[in-house]
C-alpha cells in the first residue's frame, strides 16, 4: 500500500503481463494433477507398452509415442486447463482479475501461454523417454517437428476446452462432460484407428482430433514422406482450432452466474 | 485578497441515467448520482435491488444498456483501462488464486496495478493489517476475516482515487467490522473516495457521509443519513414501521417495503 498521493496512472502493460504470467506459472507448477496428467501418465504408457505384444498391436513404437504425446496433451489441455478455468470462473478469480487494469485478452493469453509452454516441455520429455524405452533414434529436425505438432495439438485441445467452458456455465457439468469427451476421443483415436470397429469408425477416427494428431506424430517420428493423409490431418486440426476457438471466445462468460 | 482561480475538479464518480439489463430483465433503471473527492457514499438496498449491478457497471464487469459513467472525468465505457486504474475494488464474491501465498498475491496484484513492492514493503504492509505471520500461507489457508483484510489491502494497493466495496463487512465479526470501519476512515483521510454497498444501517450511519437507497433498480432517495431521516420523518410508510422516533432503518424499510427478499 503506497502512502503517496492518490494514483491515477495506468500501469505499463508489460508489468501487468509479467505479473499474470508469474501468477499462472506458480499456479500450474503447484498443480500436481496437471503435471502428472501431462507427463507421468504418457510415460507410464510408454513403459507399459514395451512389454509383450502391446507394441505391435498398437501399431508400432512411433504410433505408441504419438499416442502418449496425444494423451498428455488431451488430458492436460482438455481436463487441466478447462477445469482450472471453470473453477477460477466459479470462485471469482477471473472477475477479480477483470477489475484490474489488465485487459481481458491479456488475462486469457497469459493462461494460454503458460499452458502451451508446459505442454511443450512435457512433450519433449515424453518423446525423449519414448525414444529411449522404444529404442528410436531421433534427429534434431524430428524433435522440432514433434514440438510443432505438439503446439498444434495443444491448440486443438485448448480450443475444444475453451468451447466447453464457453458453452457450459456449471463447473460440475464441465468436469463431467470433459471427462466423458476425453474418454470418447481417446477410445475413438486408439481403437477406431486400428479398424477393428469397422471402416466407418476408422474413417471417423482418422479425422478425429486424437486420430489426426496421432497420424502427424507417428509420421514425424517415422520420418515418413509427407502424404495426403498428413495434409488432411493438418487441415482437420486447423479446422478444429478455428471452429472451437470461435465458439469458445464468442460464447465465453467471465462469471458463472 | 488575491483570488486564485483553480480549475474545477470533476466528481470522482459521475453516474447519469444508468440503465443495466440482463437480457430482457432490467435491473438498474435511470440511476444518477455523483461522489465527490474524499466522500464516503453508501448504496443501500434490499437483496436484488440493483446495488451490485450498479457497482459492476462502474467496475466494467457489465456493459450498461444506456447512461453515462465517468470516473474522474474518464468515460468507463470508452476508456475502461484508464478508469480501472483509478478504481480499487473489493467484490462481494471474489477470490484470489488459492495456490498463491499472501506474499505472491501482494506482488502479483501490485504488478497488475503498476506497483512494485519489495519483500520488506510487503512485510510492513502485512504487519499493519495483522497478517505478518501468514505471509507464506496460501490464500485458501486463511480464515474468512483474514481473506477479507487481504482483499481490502489489494483493493487499495495502488492508492486508488475511488474505492468500491461491495458489502465489505458481510460475515465479519464485530471486531473485524470495526477494524474495517477504521480503515475506511483512514483511507478517506488519505484522500480516497469510497462507494460501499451495505445492508447495515448501523454501518451506513457510522461511516457514510451520504447514502442512497435503491430498490427495484430505481434510486429512491439520496442524502446525508440525518437528512434522509428528517426528509421522510412524516412519510406514512416510514411512520407505519417506526417504533418511536424514525431511524435510518425505518426510512429504509418504509421506502423499500417489509417483504423479505431473496
Amino acid at each position: 500500500m503506497t502512502n503517496a498521493a492518490v494514483d491515477t496512472a495506468r500501469p505499463p502493460l508489460g508489468l501487468a503481463m509479467t505479473s499474470l504470467l508469474r501468477a499462472d506459472s506458480i499456479v500450474i507448477l503447484n498443480s500436481k494433477t496437471s503435471l502428472v496428467l501431462s507427463t507421468l501418465l504418457p510415460i507410464v504408457i510408454l513403459v507399459a507398452t514395451t512389454f509383450g505384444k502391446a507394441q505391435s498391436r498398437l501399431g508400432g513404437s512411433s504410433l505408441i509415442i504419438g499416442l502418449a504425446l496425444t494423451l498428455g496433451l488431451l488430458t492436460s489441455c482438455l481436463l487441466g486447463f478447462t477445469l482450472a478455468l471453470a473453477h477460477d470462473r466459479h470462485i471469482g478469480v477471473l472477475q477479480r482479475l477483470r477489475v484490474t487494469p489488465a485487459p481481458n485478452w491479456m488475462i486469457m493469453t497469459s493462461r494460454l501461454i503458460v499452458q502451451v509452454a508446459t505442454n511443450l516441455i512435457a512433450s519433449v520429455i515424453v518423446v525423449i523417454v519414448g525414444a529411449i524405452v522404444h529404442g528410436l533414434t531421433l534427429n534434431v529436425g524430428q524433435y522440432l517437428l514433434v514440438i510443432a505438432v505438439a503446439l498444434l495439438g495443444a491448440a486443438v485441445f485448448l480450443a475444444i476446452g475453451q468451447a466447453l467452458v464457453g458453452l457450459i456455465q456449471s463447473t460440475n457439468a464441465i468436469s463431467a462432460i470433459g471427462r466423458l469427451l476425453m474418454i470418447v476421443l481417446l477410445l475413438l483415436g486408439i481403437f477406431g484407428g486400428t479398424g477393428i470397429l469397422g471402416d466407418t469408425i476408422k474413417a471417423i477416427s482418422d479425422w478425429s482430433p486424437v486420430g489426426a494428431l496421432m497420424t502427424l506424430f507417428s509420421d514425424v517420428l517415422n520420418q515418413s514422406a509427407w502424404s495426403g493423409q498428413d495434409t488432411g490431418s493438418l487441415l482437420a486440426c486447423v479446422a478444429y482450432i478455428v471452429v472451437f476457438a470461435f465458439i469458445g471466445i464468442r460464447w465465453f462468460r467471465w462469471d458463472s452466474r | 485578497m488575491n483570488e486564485v482561480n483553480m480549475p474545477a475538479q470533476p466528481s470522482v464518480l459521475d453516474i447519469s441515467d444508468l440503465r443495466v439489463a440482463y437480457g430482457a430483465r432490467t435491473v438498474v433503471e435511470g440511476v444518477s448520482f455523483q461522489i465527490d473527492r474524499g466522500e464516503i457514499f453508501g448504496l443501500l438496498g434490499p437483496n436484488g435491488a440493483g446495488k451490485t449491478s450498479t457497482l459492476s457497471a462502474i467496475e466494467g464487469l457489465v456493459k450498461p444498456k444506456s447512461g453515462r459513467l465517468l470516473v474522474d472525468g474518464i468515460d468507463v465505457q470508452k476508456e475502461p483501462l484508464d478508469a480501472k486504474a483509478r478504481l480499487g475494488v473489493q467484490l462481494q464474491s471474489s477470490s484470489f488464486q488459492a495456490e498463491l501465498t499472501i506474499q505472491q498475491i501482494a506482488r502479483i496484484y501490485g504488478g497488475l496495478y503498476g506497483v512494485k513492492l519489495s519483500r520488506e514493503q510487503i512485510g510492513k504492509s502485512m504487519r499493519a493489517i495483522g497478517l505478518e505471520e501468514e505471509l507464506g500461507k496460501r490464500f485458501k489457508q486463511l480464515s474468512g476475516g483474514q481473506q477479507q483484510r487481504l482483499a481490502l489491502f489489494i483493493a487499495t494497493i495502488h492508492n486508488p482515487l475511488l474505492l468500491l466495496l461491495d458489502e465489505p463487512t458481510a460475515g465479519l465479526d464485530p471486531q473485524s467490522r470495526r477494524g474495517l470501519w477504521r480503515r475506511i476512515e483512514e483511507l478517506r483521510g488519505e484522500g480516497n473516495s469510497i462507494l460501499l454497498t451495505t445492508h447495515s444501517m448501523e454501518e451506513a450511519q457510522a461511516v457514510c457521509d451520504r447514502v442512497a437507497i435503491i430498490d427495484h433498480g430505481v434510486l429512491l432517495t439520496v442524502g446525508e443519513p440525518s437528512e434522509l431521516i428528517d426528509k421522510h420523518r412524516e412519510d406514512p410508510r416510514v411512520l407505519s414501521v417506526a417504533h418511536g422516533a424514525p431511524t435510518l432503518e425505518d426510512v429504509f424499510i418504509g421506502l423499500t417495503g417489509s417483504e423479505i427478499r431473496d
